[in-house]
């Protein structure tokens, strides 16, 4: 094949690669977004606010898995492989990890409901009592005593 | 006069979960079981003996467990790319190995601490490491020996009992070899 034959079909080539190559190298996500995601399984704590050679190790190759264009699930599943769903800082929701995810929204719904039965019932019981009688009502007065009432009042009228 | 239960439950469930939480801060810290049988001259099992590990370099197989060394003096030391002390304590293992197989008596058996797996493996080859290395990627079976720091290296003898340790970096090129040699005679 001549030399000029095989321009048109290199440039050819290359137009049809240069996409392909240029996908694979576009970062899909970010380290931050995948800091907050994960762990740093030596300190045990978010990768995020960690601060040691493990972490540093952790985000290192976190960012050539960025640099190679993986997305944030690719490189989850890469860091599950190496350290095991420990390095998640949320759980898969499958199996048994479903609790972690069911339990607290049915604590704060038996709380709600325990509230809903107890809170009547403690407002029944709380009731105010009986307003105290007037002391300065007359009709808290004997009728011996009204009668005195009245004869004194007799004796100063004019 | 008729009792409220829920006053006591609610004490009772408050009690229970501070009860859990000191529980769980007493027991945080790593076992240390080993270390005090040793001071008492006791010799325990080598724990998680029979875990099988995924092989990072030098053995014939993609897992392995510690039984695999039985009949041997076993050095097995916990190390991590990303820690420093342990690419110091690199060329000592070397040379141990050397010395354990010239002597036909046991091996180095190199433990990969929560390592990124190809970090270990470029480690182990470019520090020109000849002995064999495993790895433990969620730290469980370094927790079996009470490891939480790097590097930890304890010397196993022929029946698999733990003889000596060393938490940290290793006192000196003496101490491994007077830990092996006593590990020879127990």
């Amino acid at each position: 094949m001549s030399r000029r034959a095989l321009v048109p079909l290199l440039a050819a080539a290359a137009l049809c690669t240069a996409p392909a190559v240029a996908a694979a190298a576009t970062p899909k996500t970010t380290l931050h977004a995948i800091e907050v995601q994960v762990m740093c399984v030596t300190c045990q704590i978010p990768l995020e606010v960690a601060e040691s050679p493990a972490a540093d190790q952790e985000r290192q190759y976190i960012q050539t898995l960025i640099d190679k264009g993986e997305t944030a699930a690719q490189i989850k599943r890469a860091l599950v492989a190496d350290f095991g769903t420990a390095v998640l800082a949320l759980p898969p929701d499958k199996g048994f990890n479903v609790l972690f995810y069911i339990l607290p929204i049915a604590f704060v719904l038996a709380g709600l409901l325990v509230a809903a039965i107890l809170l009547p019932r403690w407002r029944r019981n709380r009731r105010p009592p009986p307003p105290p009688n007037d002391a300065g009502s007359a009709n808290n007065i004997t009728e011996a005593e009204a009668a005195r009432l009245e004869q004194d009042l007799r004796l100063h009228d004019p | 006069m008729r009792l409220r239960p829920w006053p006591s439950i609610a004490v009772a469930l408050a009690a229970a979960v501070v009860a859990l939480l000191v529980y769980g801060l007493v027991n945080q810290g790593p076992s240390r079981a080993l270390d005090n049988a040793i001071a008492k001259h006791v010799y325990l099992r080598a724990p998680d003996a029979k875990q099988t590990l995924p092989v990072l370099d030098h053995i014939d197989a993609t897992s392995a467990s510690l039984t695999r060394w039985r009949g041997k003096i076993v050095v097995l030391n916990f190390w991590a790319q990303w820690c420093s002390t342990c690419v110091d304590e690199a060329p000592l293992m070397e040379r141990t190995q050397h010395a354990l197989l010239a002597s036909g008596a046991g091996t180095v058996v190199g433990v990969d601490f929560k390592d990124i797996s190809s970090y270990a493996r470029d480690f182990i080859a470019s520090h020109g490491l000849s002995y064999p290395n495993v790895r433990d990627g969620d730290g469980s079976f370094a927790a079996a020996y009470g490891t939480d720091a790097l590097p930890e290296t304890f010397v196993l003898d022929r029946r698999m009992r733990v003889v000596a340790i060393s938490r940290g970096e290793i006192p000196g090129e003496s101490w491994l070899a007077q830990a092996i040699a006593f590990a020879k005679r127990v």
